[in-house]
This record gives C-alpha cells, structure tokens and sequence, in this order.
C-alpha cells in the first residue's frame, strides 16, 4: 500500500515502521485507528474465530509494518482491539456497541457463523459504522437498503453455482453424460436454503443439462442420517450434492460409506479438505468435490505470501479458508480507510464502496463490493478434489487447475 | 421392500443408542426422584475421554471403556455425596438447577481445554458395514445395539438377582421403610448415581464411535434422553429400551416415507403425547 507521506523519504520510511511498532507494542496511542472485532474464540465456534482473528491480525500488522496509514494527514498505526464474544449471539451485539462507544472504533470487521453476523450488523447499521463481513455468506445479511454492511465472502449460491459451472464444463469436455441427475440434500439453515437456491438457478437456467432427481432438507445436527441416505440410494443420481456442516456432514458421509453408495461426483458444499475431517473419515474423503471460497492452491503471488506468513506465525499446514478471507476483509478495510483519509464513517463507507483491489488472494483475484448485490462481494469459487495422496488440488477453474477431476465410475 | 427393510434396520439400531444413553437417567430417576440434568455432562465427559484416549495413546474406544465406567461411577457417586445428599429435603427444583450448573461447569471446562472445534476418531472399524440379506448395516451401530442390550440385560440382572439390586428398588419404592428394615439408603442412592452415570459415560463412549465431539454433545442428545425415558416409564428399563426402538422406527419410518426435515419432530410429538396420554390416565 502506497502511503503518501511528507517529509524526506529516508527519514519516513525508517520513522514510520518504529513509530507504528512502538505504539502497537504498547496497546496503541490516542492516535491509533481502532479497528473493532467481537469474535467467538470461546465456545461453539472458538476453531474457527481463533482462524478470523489471526488473518485480520496479518492484515493489521503488514498496515503497520508498511508505515500505518494516513489519515488526516498524519500516518498513523493501526489497532486491532479483539472481544470475545463466547460463541454467543446474544452478547455479540454489547461488545460492538463497546467498542463503538467505549473504544470509539473507526470500523468494525465481522465474527463468524451466519447466525451471530447477523445478529452482529443490526449494530453498525443503527449506528452508522462501516462492518466488513468475513464470517457469514448468507444473502440475508445484506438487507434492503443496506449501506454499511460490505461482505467480503461469497454467498452460498456461489458455493451451489461454481460447482454446477464445473459439472457442465466437465459435461463440455465430454466426461459426464447430459442431462446429468442431481441428488440434492441440505440443511434447513439459511445456509442450506441458499445452497439450495443456488443449485435450482443453474438448474432451471439450463434444464438440458441437469435434472433434480431429490431434493430433500434435513435438520441441523441430526441424530441420524441413514434413512435420508436410504432414500438417496433410492433414485437414480450421478451426482450427489449436499449442503452440511461439518457434524452433520461427518455423520452424512459415514452412512453414505456404510450404505456402499456411489455416484460420478460427490460434494458437501464446501466440507471436504479441512484436517478434522480427514481425522474423522481418513480414506473415506478421498475424491471428495467442495466448492471453497479461498484455497492454498490458488496460484497468485498475495495468496501464496499469506501462507507462509501464516504458517510461520501458527506452524502447521493452513488448510482453511477462513483466515485467508479474514486477512483480505481487513486489507480492504485498511485500504479504503487510506483511500478515505479520514476516521469518519461516511468517507469509510463510500471509500469501501468504491473499493476495487486488483491484486486480491481471493478465487478472481479481486475484493470489491458491488452495489448491485447490496455490497456483497459476488466472485467465483474455486473447486478442489481431495486426492488419495492427501493432497487437495484445484480442479475447476481450467485457468487455476493443477489437476483433472477423477470421476468415480457408478455401480 | 429393501428400502423399508433398511430403515427399519436403521430404527432398530438408533433406538438402541436412545436407550442406552437413556438408562442412566431412568436409574436415577427411579431411585433418587430426582431429574438428573447433569445426564448432559456425563454423557459428553464420556465421548471427550474416549476421544483423548484415542487421539493421545491410539486406545480403542471399546477399550476405552475399562476407563469410562469406573470415572462415571466415581463421579456420579461424588457429585450424589458431595451435592445432591445436601440438598435432599430440598424442593425438587433445587436439585434440578444444581445438577443443572454441574453440567454448566463440565460444558464449559471442556471449552477451556479443548475448544470449540468439532473432533472425531476412526477406528478401523468405524466404516465398516456387513450385509444381512438384501440390506447393508453399519458394524459400529452394531456393536452399540450389542453393548446396549447387555446392558438392559446386566441391568435387570442387577435390579432382580441381587442384593445390591433389591436395595435399589427398596429405597427407590419407600426410601423412609427401607432404611428401616436395616438398608443403607444413604450408600444406596450413592450407588445409584454413580451406576447412572457409569451408564452415561459409557454410553458417551460407544456413541464416539458415530458422532462428532464437541462441548455441546450434551445437549444434543438430554432431551432425545428425556423423551425415551418418559415414553419408557420413568422407572421401567425395559420400557425405556423398548422406547427407544419405538422412537428410533417412528423417527427413520417419518423421515423415510414423510420427510426428513420431520425426523426430530416425531420425539417431540411423541413425548407431548404421551405426557398428556398419563396426565389423563392419573386424572381418570
């Protein structure tokens, strides 16, 4: 990020990095720009909030390391002030208005699950404060007349689209037969009826190409799912798609293993590449198809700096979206407050409409926030396959492809 | 045919996760009068000690029993002599929102130490299915059902051939004749609670074999617990192992040949039947 400064170019670039480090090493001065989280990492969701703070951590510290960021001005760093949350949505919305009134935040960055953003952006819209969402991809929370709410993750429909996209392209080539039987199951979440809607909207755009054969919802955390995979083994599919989240999708699969189930493709949403679940199946996700918002594998220069820079920071292997699409929200953030010069949330605000980062490390490589789909980021997904080596490969899209997809023969 | 075949199956085999998981709490209920809402805490300290054996020294979870059960009778029989034996001539709700905050503090010590995250083991079993006819079974449910019929059995073993077992159902019909005739119904109902949540923790351990584990395992399976045992009878094992087949079906058969998304909706439906069905037979 290019920061305007006055004064000799030596003298700033060795002053700026010092001040920043000195004013982020003690908890930040007056003049720092407060950045506010409330994130669950405790409870329910503490996996994956320790996920979202530690990739808006990265974006923060690369803001500092750079110089901070002018505002008024004046270069200054930038804080990051963390609350948690509890995995509770009925105290996610106290801690934001904390830190709006008490810390006196420029801008809010987002918690994760669908259930606790929502409960989350009635705050900054009441408010007035610009809210960069990372954690929840559901459509409804960017309502009608949305104007502070940007979301930096896809919708789910994304997830449903992308992967029918690598269905026909794979029909194209002449690998699937037309029209090709979907089998769709998902859950009755917000999360599951978008999923949902994203499968019909190919469907119905394009009937040639694909017929539903099932679509069924199931509840949440169910206690068993044989009977739904009985019924799946019930009618004739070559695909089977289901939306589930991962207690759910660990219980799902197993029946569809124990049931000796088998079609051509195999996908639960975006379930399938992350550790536990291979701790959970071991073999069992072989071959597996998911649709990811963001994956190690994307061959762009910014996605693969991140994952050193993670992976130094945690150790371990980064399998999971979250804290790549985390860092991008806080990067955007950081760059339209730079862009608006100012603390205000207004020039925030049209600074993050305006905002349109071309060297972004999300599928496209692009973050902006279009207003068109109430400031919703709307890029592609990138599909992955999970392969018998272990190794998850991207296998749609063709530009980013490191692997053909395998496509298990049906019984 | 096959299709109803292997959801009847299905039933068959859930049920007898519901009624094992269920014993302990018809146990306690029966002995102690008293709504063990700690049931949550046992069955979750069951699945969270399997899972640590397994992850940390590669334990089998059916060897992981050996453990299980003694911890559940330790604890449960601490928990009884510790808080619930202080509170006995207490109104009911007092026991119940005690137990009620014991749980609350295991669910939330498990988030402490492990998080959130949900975690899973795999045996070399664990995907494993056999057929029987025309129908495919998985073996782990198998050995759930197996584990939970001997347990009914060792139960009613308990309960009718024992001196231990005629103690128990002395307290549990007149607790006041039954220290009378020389009974030690202090020590009785100890062994009460610690037998319930042996049972619950190993319940807990057998369920890991399928399901996820996370802090809020509890909670996802107490009130499935609640229903099997009012539809069971709250005192009667052989009920609750009977409701929890029944509702197993009742829940597979609606999900099959209804909808899926009603599946839970069955438990609930059946348990408010059948709290209105009693509460007009007790009226009558």
């Amino acid at each position: 990020m290019a920061l305007p400064l006055p004064g000799r170019p030596g003298l700033r670039s060795a002053a700026l990095p010092l001040a920043a480090a000195l004013l982020a090493g003690c908890g930040g001065g007056d003049d720092a720009i407060r950045l506010g989280v409330a994130l669950p990492l405790s409870g329910r969701h503490a996996n994956v909030g320790g996920f979202l703070r530690d990739g808006y951590r990265i974006a923060v510290d690369e803001a500092n390391e750079a110089g901070g960021v002018v505002v008024d001005g004046q270069a200054r760093p930038v804080r990051l002030i963390v609350y948690d949350d509890k995995s509770d949505a009925s105290i996610s919305p106290s801690l934001l208005e904390r830190l709006i009134s008490v810390d006196r935040v420029a801008a809010l960055l987002s918690g994760y699950s669908t259930p606790l953003v929502q409960a989350q952006v009635i705050v900054p819209m009441r408010r007035g404060i610009p809210y960069v969402n990372a954690g929840g991809a559901s459509q409804t929370i960017f309502r009608e007349g949305n104007q502070w709410i940007f979301g930096a993750l896809s919708p789910v429909e994304s997830l449903a689209r992308t992967t029918l996209e690598w269905l026909a392209w794979e029909q194209d080539r002449n690998r699937l037969a037309k029209p090709l039987r979907v089998a769709l199951v998902w859950q009755n979440t917000d999360h599951g009826r978008e999923y949902r809607a994203g499968v019909h909207e190919v469907v119905a755009a394009d009937p040639d190409r694909f017929t539903v054969v099932l679509d069924e919802s199931f509840e949440h955390l169910s206690s068993d799912h044989t009977s739904l995979i009985v019924k799946v083994k019930s009618v004739t599919a070559d695909v089977f798609l289901s939306d589930a989240h991962e207690p759910d999708f660990l219980l799902q699969h197993r029946a569809y293993v124990e049931q000796g189930l088998g079609h051509v493709a195999v996908s639960y949403g975006a379930r399938g590449p992350e550790r536990s679940v291979r701790e959970g199946l071991g073999a069992a996700v072989e071959h597996l198809v998911s649709a990811q918002w963001w994956t190690r594998a994307l061959p762009y220069e910014r996605s693969r700096r991140f994952v050193e820079k993670y992976e130094s920071l945690r150790g371990g292997m980064l399998t999971e979206y979250y804290p790549a699409v985390a860092y991008e929200a806080a990067r955007g953030l950081i760059a339209a407050i730079a862009a608006a010069g100012s603390l205000e949330p207004e020039p925030i605000r049209d600074a993050l409409r305006a905002l349109d980062l071309r060297d972004s490390l999300l599928p496209g490589g692009r973050l902006h926030f279009p207003a068109e789909y109430r400031y919703q980021i709307r890029n592609r997904c990138v599909i992955v396959q999970n392969h018998a080596d272990g190794a998850t490969r991207i296998i749609y899209p063709p530009e980013a492809a490191e692997a053909p997809s395998v496509l298990q023969p049906t019984e | 045919m096959t299709e109803l075949l292997s959801v009847l199956a299905s039933g068959v085999l859930v049920g007898t996760v519901y009624a094992y998981m269920a014993y302990g709490l018809g146990l306690i209920y029966g002995v102690l009068r008293v709504v063990n809402l700690a049931h949550g805490a046992f069955l979750t300290l069951g699945v969270y000690v399997t899972w640590w054996l397994h992850s940390s020294f590669g334990v089998d979870p059916l060897v992981s029993l050996a453990a299980t059960v003694p911890i559940g009778f330790v604890l449960g029989a601490g928990v009884e002599r510790t808080l619930v034996f202080r509170l006995r001539n207490s109104p009911p709700v007092t026991t119940l929102l005690l137990l009620f905050g014991v749980w609350l503090i295991v669910r939330n010590a498990l988030y402490l130490v492990f998080g959130g995250a949900d975690r899973s083991l795999l045996t070399s079993y664990s995907l494993e299915s056999v057929a029987l006819g025309p129908i495919t079974v998985s073996i782990p449910r198998l050995i759930v059902a197996g584990f939970s019929l001997a347990g009914f059995l060792a139960l009613a073993l308990l309960l009718k051939r024992t001196w231990s077992g005629l103690a128990l159902r002395a307290a549990a019909q007149d607790s006041e004749a039954a220290s009378l005739s020389g009974i030690p119904v202090n020590r009785v109902w100890s062994t009460a609670f610690g037998i319930g949540s042996a049972l619950a923790m190993s319940a807990g351990t057998l369920m890991s074999l399928f399901y996820s584990v996370t802090p809020e395992f509890g909670a996802r399976f107490l009130l499935k617990s609640f229903c099997v045992v009012v539809l069971g009878g709250l005192t009667n094992i052989g009920g609750i192992l009977l409701a929890g087949i029944g509702l197993g079906i009742a829940e597979d058969l609606t999900a099959f040949y209804v909808h899926t998304g009603y599946r839970d909706v069955v438990s609930f439906l059946v348990l408010t039947a059948a709290l209105v069905l009693r509460r007009a037979d007790a009226d009558s």
